[in-house]
Parts: C-alpha cells; structure tokens; sequence
C-alpha cells in the first residue's frame, strides 16, 4: 500500500453532490446517495418535511373542515370555534393526553405501557380514600387534597417502579409485563373500592376539579373574574363562560416538566439513547437499568395525576375510568410521530395526537354524525402514521436503522 | 520494555470446555500500532474483550500503564484510559454527533445553584467540532442523527469519541469491515494520526492489506495461541497467512 | 299524578302543537344523551324520534359506546358546546357524579330532563337535587318488589337467589336491587338472597358470574338479572350449564332474547318497562315547558307490563317488548 501524500485539506463538496473526493487527506466526503438538509432535491426536501409535519396539517385541516361544516349543518346556529367549545376540547384532552405525555417517554425509550389505564384507575381509588379519610378526620380541605395527591401519585409510583424493575432486571419483555401489573392493578383498584366507585367525598372538593382560571361574562352587567366561580345567577350565568378551568392548568404544568425534562435534560438525551440504542447506552457508562425504572414511574406518574384529577372533576374514586383511555393514548402518541421502535418522537407530537382525537370527538357530536365514527377515523390515522414513519427512511433514501454500518 | 504501555503475560481465559487463549503475552509501546491478526476463532476477540474488561482473564496478568490492573466492567478499562472499538461502533443511531461524543458524559449547565441541570448541546457541539478537526475529519452536519452518516464517518465519530476523552491506548476491532474502498484509507489514516499523536493502536484484523499499510508489528494467533510476532515490514503475505492457517508455528513462549 | 291526567296532558300538548304550524318554525332543539348502546335505549329513542316529528322538534341524539361518566360527560360536554340546545334529555350514568356535569349545563340556560335513572335521590322537588326539569322512569323499587313476588312463586318460596346487576350507584338497578330485598326479606324469609354482583353492564361478565354462582351454591333456585345485560348474561349461563327450566330467571327487560329465553322455558317472568313513553313524554314534555306550561309533574312513572308465558303472545302485551325496526 502506498502511503498518501500530504495535502492541506481542501474544502469537501457540500452534501448533495455526492463527490468521493479520495485524494483529500483526513476528510471525508459525504457518500454519493446521502442526503440532509440542505441537501437532495426540493421535492424530497418537501416530502420530508410533510413526513414530519403532517399530523400538524391534519389537525390544521381537521379545525378548518369543522369551522365551515358544522355551521353548515346546523344552519348557522352552531358555532365550531367558540371559547366553549376550545375549552372543551382542552378539558377531553387531559387524561388522554396525561396518559400520553409518560407513554411518550416509554415507547422512546423502545418500551411500552400497557398497565396506564388501570394505573388512572388505581391512581382515583386511591386518591379519593385518602382524601375522604383525611378531611373525616378533620384536615382542612386543601390538605385532603393534597392528600389524595400523595396517596395517587404513591400507588402509581409504587406500579411503575415494579413494571421498570421487572423489565429492567428480570429482562422481561415490556408488553407482557405491563400487560400483567395491569391486570393486577386492576384488580386491586377494584377491592379497594367499593363496588368499583368511592363517593362520600367532601362538597366543595368539585371547586378543586372545575373551577377555572378565570370567568368572563359577557355583555351587560359582565365581567372577568378569576380564580372562583362568581355567585351569579340567571341570565348572567347563562352567559358565563369558563376560561382555563385547573385541570387544564394542571395538565399545562405536567406538559411544560416533560417537555423540559425529555428535550433539554440528561434524563431526556439517555431516554432516546436507550431507545436507540441499548448496546452503546450500556457501553457508555449510562446507568440503564436505573433508568428504564426511572421511565416506568414517570409513566406511571402521569397516569396517577390523571386518576387524581378524574376524583377532583367527579368527585367520586372510579376503579373503571382509565380502561377506555389505554389504546387511545397509545393512538395519540403514535399519531404524533414517536416511533414504535423507540429513539424517536417529541412531547409536542403527541400534544398534536391528542388534540386531533378530542378535536374529531367533538366535531363529530357537533355534527350531529354518530360518535362511533370516530374510532374509526382514528384508527386510520394511526395506521397511516406509522406507514409513514416507516417510509420516512425510504424518502431520504438511507438505511434503515439498526441495520446501517 | 519501559515504553511498554501495556503488557499481557500469560492471558488465559476459557468458556467451559474452549480454551479460548491459551497462554498469550504481547506487548504494546507508545507510538506504534500493532496488529493482531489471525483467522475467525483463533481468539483475537476474546483476548481483546479481557484486556477492555468485558471478560476477567482465568489466568495471567495485565500490566498498564506501570500497573498490575484488573478490570471488572468495561467502564473500568476506560477509566483507565483504554478505549475499544467494536465492530457495531456502539453508537446511537438516533442521536447527533455531540450527543453521541459525550454520551453518558454530558456537558450540562447548573441552574438555581445546581438544583437544575440542561444539557449543554451548544458546548458539546463546539467540542465535538473542535475534536474532529483536530484529527483532520470533516463532518459537514454535526446536527443531524448520525444514521445520515456514511460508514466511514462514523468509524470517525467514535474513533473521535475515545480520542476525546484522552484514550491512552485504542483497540480496534475490525474497523474496515462494511466499509468502501476510499473510506478504508481514510480509516487507515485515522489509526496513523493517533499513533502520530502518541495513542497506541491495537488493531485487530485478518485483512492483510490493512495491517501492511499500518502497523509496524503484527502479532499472529491460531487457535487461541500466539504463533508468531513480526515487525511488519520484515515479513510478506505470504508467511503471514502460513501462520494464520496454522501452517507455521514459532512456538513463541510467553 | 294520575296516568289518565298525564295521558291527557301528552295528548292536549301533542294536539296543540299539530294544530299550530307556524310554532314549527321557531324549532325546538333537544339533545338526548342515553346510558349506553342496548335495546332498551334504542327503543326509548324510537319514542324520542316519534315525539319529535309529531312536534316538530329536532333532536340530537348520540349514544356513549360504554356506560361510565368518563363516556358520557365528553358527549353531553359537546352537546352544551353547540350551544343550540334548550333541553337535554339524558340516562345519567351515576346518580352522583354526573350531577356536576348537569348542572354546569343547566346554568348554560339547558333544561335537563332526567329518563329512567335520576340524579340525586329523585326527588326533584325536596331532595338534593333540583334543578332537573323532571325524572320519566319506572318505579324500580316497585319493580324490583314485583320481580321478588313472581321468582318466590314461581321456585316454591324457598331456596336460594342470585342478583345480578349491572353498575352501582346507578338509581335504576339500585331500585330494583333494594325493592327485590325489602320483598324477600319482608314476605318470604326462608328464602336467601344473594348478591348483587356488579357485572359492569357487561352482559359476558354477567354470564360469567352467574356461572359461578350456579357451581358454588347447591341450593340455587332463581335469579335475578336487572337490566337487559344482566338478564341475557345470567340466562345464558343458566342455559349453558343445561339448567333451563330447573332454576327459575326473572329479568327485567324485555329484549327479543329474554322473550326467546322465555318461550325456552328458562326465564319465567319478564319486566318489560316502558322506554318508549319515557322518550316520547320526555320530547313532549320539554315541548310543553318550551310552550310555557309550568304544570309539568317533576316525576312520572311509566309503569311495567308483566310478561310471563302465559300472555307472551297476546299483542296488548307483546308490543311492550323492545323491538328496534318497528
């Protein structure tokens, strides 16, 4: 073999012009056929970009085919985009979105969560005990409250804690795991309540779980009020309109810690190593194992807020509430881009997800169209988000991953 | 023997009933790249996996740096200063440059007097620029998820990752494997700039051609036995592959 | 009040509206909101769909795919939401928790009207809640009592029965529940009762827990199911361990299964309320509210037909059971 004379490096050809430039020292050109941004053709830099932006564009197009066809349909006597109507969609979204915000951790992390809905479930029985023991026995009411909080937020914990440690050291796949502990909690959230529901909780503790940010009133005789509902009656209150009610708020508070946590922290960076790689994460030093517990409590938190929040809106503990929100958490975080095979996927995507199912629920009932239709629609969307996940790599033209070297 | 960084006496190490080394020693100085070669099975892999702490040697003892070491975890060995390189990179596919330079070793910012950490992908960033150009590798986007990467740019990333966090000694297993013909030499140019830069190689390879262009002794095993030890350039092809198939046998005692 | 006066009353307003077309035009908006997909609440919205046309309303109707307060409030929060409604008639899931949710609506200007289940204690005049408009349902405690009646006679006054019910805190299988006991307790005391199991309003859970009743208690001579999931579930599990005929099955409601069951001789009594009254008067009476009546009782009882085997087949009976496709 010769050696290679020397040769002040030149500048390589940019990306794109697939240039093998052999005789330049040390640097190494871009291989033909590799493309990033600012690189291939304008069309694939467009495909690219909608692969990556179209359940924005869905929803987007979702919002604006209400805006104009539920009027329609009601001869204009119903409006689509009215602050009741944005109020609600916010309200439906927060357990699905909660229970989307931890599973969004896990399937980055290349695991999966079976067991969130019963954890919500567990999570409301648990807090609603806790909180009617503690204000029976005399505490004032936002330290029953408070209560429940801790009670919840412990059970759920104590459930993540045993999914991560049994995936993590035991090497057990993660859906048959969870899809046990979700079998066990339920049972458990079940005998602890009574008969599947937990009433007798304090009068004033609805305020906790609807009261709002703030109350306009419009009109004559209106105002802004903020923080309690104003003792209004009549036609003033027929006109009231409630304006970021805490559960909401809540749920903004919960958004706001895992989108810092995932996307600017080092829990985040390893979550997405993990999933993209266990080998190097294992080879790096990280601490695996802690983690991959770590992610399962998170989970498992997010539902036990969730499962708080549905006691304070309902004032009652329900063993049952959460079953129906598993798959379309699932759906929710699928729909917003996060890859079922881990290392891939944002907190703001599965907000998008979770948006579009409430936004289709409740333009359907506007429409007066059977609400059963939108399992349908979901369903289809999910199926298309993934084709389109995996037809990502196709675009750009490179490997697939894990199989590239 | 003083410029020796690393010292093996002896090594032994079996898996139930195969012996997979049996009684190696070699030697590795500062400065110089030395190539292990032998065919598949002849137990180059399991003597590099003791020396990087994956496997705890049976018998025999390892010498670095001046000292009698065992290593019982792979982040025991880099503590130490050796670094390896794996055939599969042991990179994340989904994760950029810097990120995949400083995995497990994030550079964070302190905020609320340490009650809060943030990565610093910024810092990292400049570092991992820094790093590669002063190893002479061009990586137009350092932002990009490193799957975008071609094969040789990321032999470069990782080879970069060791390099920065100050890899006294480098194995490398295999590195032109998968690779193209031009990325191969780039590669081979990597392995002489950290010589250059007073990084030992150790560069395990049963291609012929790489280990003429780089190193400047080779080491030959069969069978878990080393068989033969050559300063490159007085030896050919030839006599090479007779030590590989077992053909030749020095018999060089430990 | 009387059923004679009420009949008068759905027929005066009916007649009125029929004769003044112009009111159409200042169309009624209801929204209706049952419990859940099942036969009895498909034929209520036959009555609901019948009344309107006769009136001249429009109503919206949409039906939670579960029964639980997590199904229906998001439904009955669109519905709000429109803000084109002025009544909603609804099946409240729970007697308690889906009193927030109602009167968050009603304070929005909704008229509430409450089918079948009620909020509170049903009392919408002295009891805890109030603000509903009024409760169209059966007397569940009288059903539940004449459900007790026709099983003792029909096992011998003694033995063992089983009650199976659907979901708790929920005022309409809790009636029954609590009018079945009193009987039983109070007219045949050698008669044990077991149960409620709550089956969830899963007619596969029913039939599942009945099957193990009917394996651990030798002594079981009837059961009980009360609604249209509990009776098919707990008859067919009767049937499946070939007990048919030997175990005696009251069920409260009468879907085309029960009535099979019934011609099979496995079910000897059926309850066949009146869904369709319930979602006609329910129609009509916010038609009448609409219209400035302020007489309007705040409950009406729509009575039962009793259906055994012996007037199963006589069509004044017969059209009390729950056929959708009318």
């Amino acid at each position: 073999m010769t050696s290679e004379p020397s040769r002040p490096a030149a500048t390589s050809g940019s990306l794109g012009e697939g240039k093998q430039d052999v005789t330049m020292r040390g640097s190494i050109a871009a291989p033909a056929g590799a493309h990033g941004p600012g690189g291939g053709s304008s069309l694939q830099r467009l495909v690219l970009f909608l692969s990556r932006m179209w359940a924005w564009l869905f929803l987007a197009v979702m919002v604006l085919f209400f805006v104009v066809a539920v009027p329609l349909s009601t001869g204009g006597s119903v409006n689509f985009l009215t602050i009741r109507n944005s109020q609600n969609i916010l309200v439906a979204i927060v357990p699905v979105l909660l229970l989307g915000l931890g599973q969004t951790f896990v399937l980055i992390a290349a695991g999966i969560d079976l067991s969130v809905g019963w954890v919500m479930s567990l999570a409301s029985v648990l807090s609603a005990l806790a909180l009617r023991d503690a204000f029976n026995s005399g505490a004032p009411l936002p330290v029953a409250v408070l209560a429940g909080l801790a009670a919840g937020l412990a059970g759920a914990g104590l459930v993540g804690f045993l999914n991560g440690w049994i995936i993590a050291k035991l090497k057990v796949p993660a859906f048959i795991v969870t899809l046990g502990t979700s079998f066990i909690v339920r049972g458990v959230a079940y005998l602890m309540s009574e008969n599947s529901t937990v009433i007798g909780l304090p009068a004033g503790l609805g305020a906790y779980g609807n009261d709002a940010l703030i109350y306009y009133i419009s009109g004559p005789g209106g105002g802004v009020y903020f923080l309690h509902r104003p003792d209004v009656g009549g036609e003033l209150l027929r006109r009231m309109e409630i304006i970021l009610p805490y559960p909401v708020l809540a749920t903004a508070f919960v958004l706001a810690l895992t989108m810092f946590l995932l996307h600017k922290t080092q829990f985040g960076r390893h979550t997405y190593a993990i999933g993209g790689s266990m080998d190097a994460s294992v080879r790096s030093g990280i601490p695996v194992d802690r983690h991959v517990i770590k992610v399962y409590m998170l989970s498992a938190a997010t539902a036990g807020v969730a499962g708080f929040l549905s006691t304070l809106r309902f004032t009652a503990g329900s063993a049952v509430i959460g079953d129906s929100l598993l798959l379309s958490s699932i759906a929710a975080v699928i729909i917003g881009g996060v890859s079922m095979f881990g290392g891939a996927g944002t907190v703001i995507g599965t907000v998008i997800g979770a948006l579009i199912i409430a936004v289709l629920t409740t333009g359907l009932v506007m429409l007066n169209v059977d609400a059963f239709w939108q399992f349908i629609v979901v369903g289809t969307v999910v199926i298309v988000a993934v084709l389109i996940d995996q037809s990502r790599d196709l675009i750009v033209g490179r490997q697939r991953r894990g199989a590239a070297q | 023997m003083s410029d020796a960084l690393l010292q093996v006496r002896n090594l032994r190490k079996s898996f139930g009933g195969l012996t997979a080394v049996d009684g190696v020693s070699l030697e590795v100085r500062r400065g110089e790249v030395v190539g292990l070669l032998g065919d598949n099975g002849a137990g180059k892999s399991t003597l590099i996996k003791c020396v990087s702490g994956v496997y705890q040697p049976d018998d025999g003892e390892i010498v670095f740096d001046g000292a009698t070491v065992t290593f019982s975890t792979p982040m025991d060995a880099r503590r130490h200063g050796i670094e390896t390189i794996y055939q599969d990179l042991a990179l994340a596919n989904n994760l950029d440059v810097g990120a995949n330079i400083f995995l497990g070793r994030e550079i964070k910012k302190r905020w609320l007097g340490g009650l809060v950490h943030t990565l610093d992908d910024k810092g990292m960033e400049r570092e991992s620029r820094l790093t590669l150009e002063s190893l002479q590798i061009r990586i137009p986007t350092l932002a990009e998820p490193i799957e975008t990467l071609s094969g040789g740019q990321r032999q470069a990333v990782a080879i970069a990752r060791a390099v920065y966090w100050e890899a006294k000694l480098m194995i490398m297993d295999e590195p032109t494997n998968n690779l193209g013909v031009p990325e191969q030499h780039k590669v081979l140019e990597l392995i002489r700039t950290l010589r250059d830069r007073g990084v030992p190689v150790v560069l395990i390879t049963h291609v012929l051609p790489d280990a003429f262009a780089v190193t400047d002794r080779v080491v030959v095993m069969h069978r878990g036995r080393k068989v033969a030890e050559k300063v490159t350039a007085e030896t050919n092809t030839e006599e090479l592959v007779q030590y590989m198939v077992g053909a030749r046998d020095d018999d060089v005692a430990a | 009040m009387r059923k004679s006066m009420l009949a008068a009353l759905a027929a005066g307003v009916a007649l009125a509206f029929a004769s003044q077309p112009t009111l159409a035009a200042d169309k009624l908006k209801i929204g209706f909101l049952p419990g859940v997909v099942d036969p009895f609440y498909q034929v209520m919205q036959l009555g609901v769909e019948r009344a309107a046309k006769d009136l001249g309303a429009e109503v919206v109707t949409q039906v939670p795919p579960t029964w639980g307060v997590e199904a229906q409030t998001p439904l009955l929060d669109a519905m709000v939401a429109r803000g084109d409604l002025n009544y909603i008639i609804i099946a409240p899931v729970d007697k308690d928790q889906m009193v927030g949710p109602l009167k968050t609506a009603a304070d929005h200007g909704i008229k509430i009207i409450t089918v079948d289940t009620y909020l509170g204690d049903g009392d919408y005049v002295k009891g805890p809640v109030k603000f509903p408009l009024s409760y169209i349902g059966s007397d569940n405690v009288e059903g539940g009592r004449i459900a007790a009646r026709g099983l003792a006679k029909a096992i011998g006054g003694k033995g063992s029965v089983y009650i199976n019910s659907t979901n708790p805190n929920v005022s309409s299988v809790e009636g029954r529940a609590v009018g079945f006991k009193e009987v039983m307790a109070k007219e045949y005391p050698d008669i044990k009762v077991i149960g409620p199991d709550f089956n969830l309003d899963d007619p596969n859970k029913a039939a599942q827990q009945t099957a193990a009743v009917l394996s651990r208690e030798p002594n079981l001579a009837g059961v009980f199911g009360t609604n249209v999931f509990s009776a098919q579930g707990a008859g067919t599990a009767v049937v499946n361990a070939g007990l048919g005929g030997h175990i005696q099955v009251v069920a409260y409601d009468a879907t085309q299964l029960a009535i099979e069951l019934m011609n099979k001789g496995v079910v000897s009594l059926v309850l066949a309320q009146k869904p369709f009254d319930m979602g006609y008067l329910a129609v009509a009476f916010a038609a009448a509210d609409a219209a400035g009546v302020t007489s309007l009782p705040p409950r009406v009882e729509t009575g039962f037909a009793i259906i055994d085997k012996d007037n199963v087949k006589d069509p004044a009976i017969a059209r009390f059971i729950y056929k959708v496709g009318k």
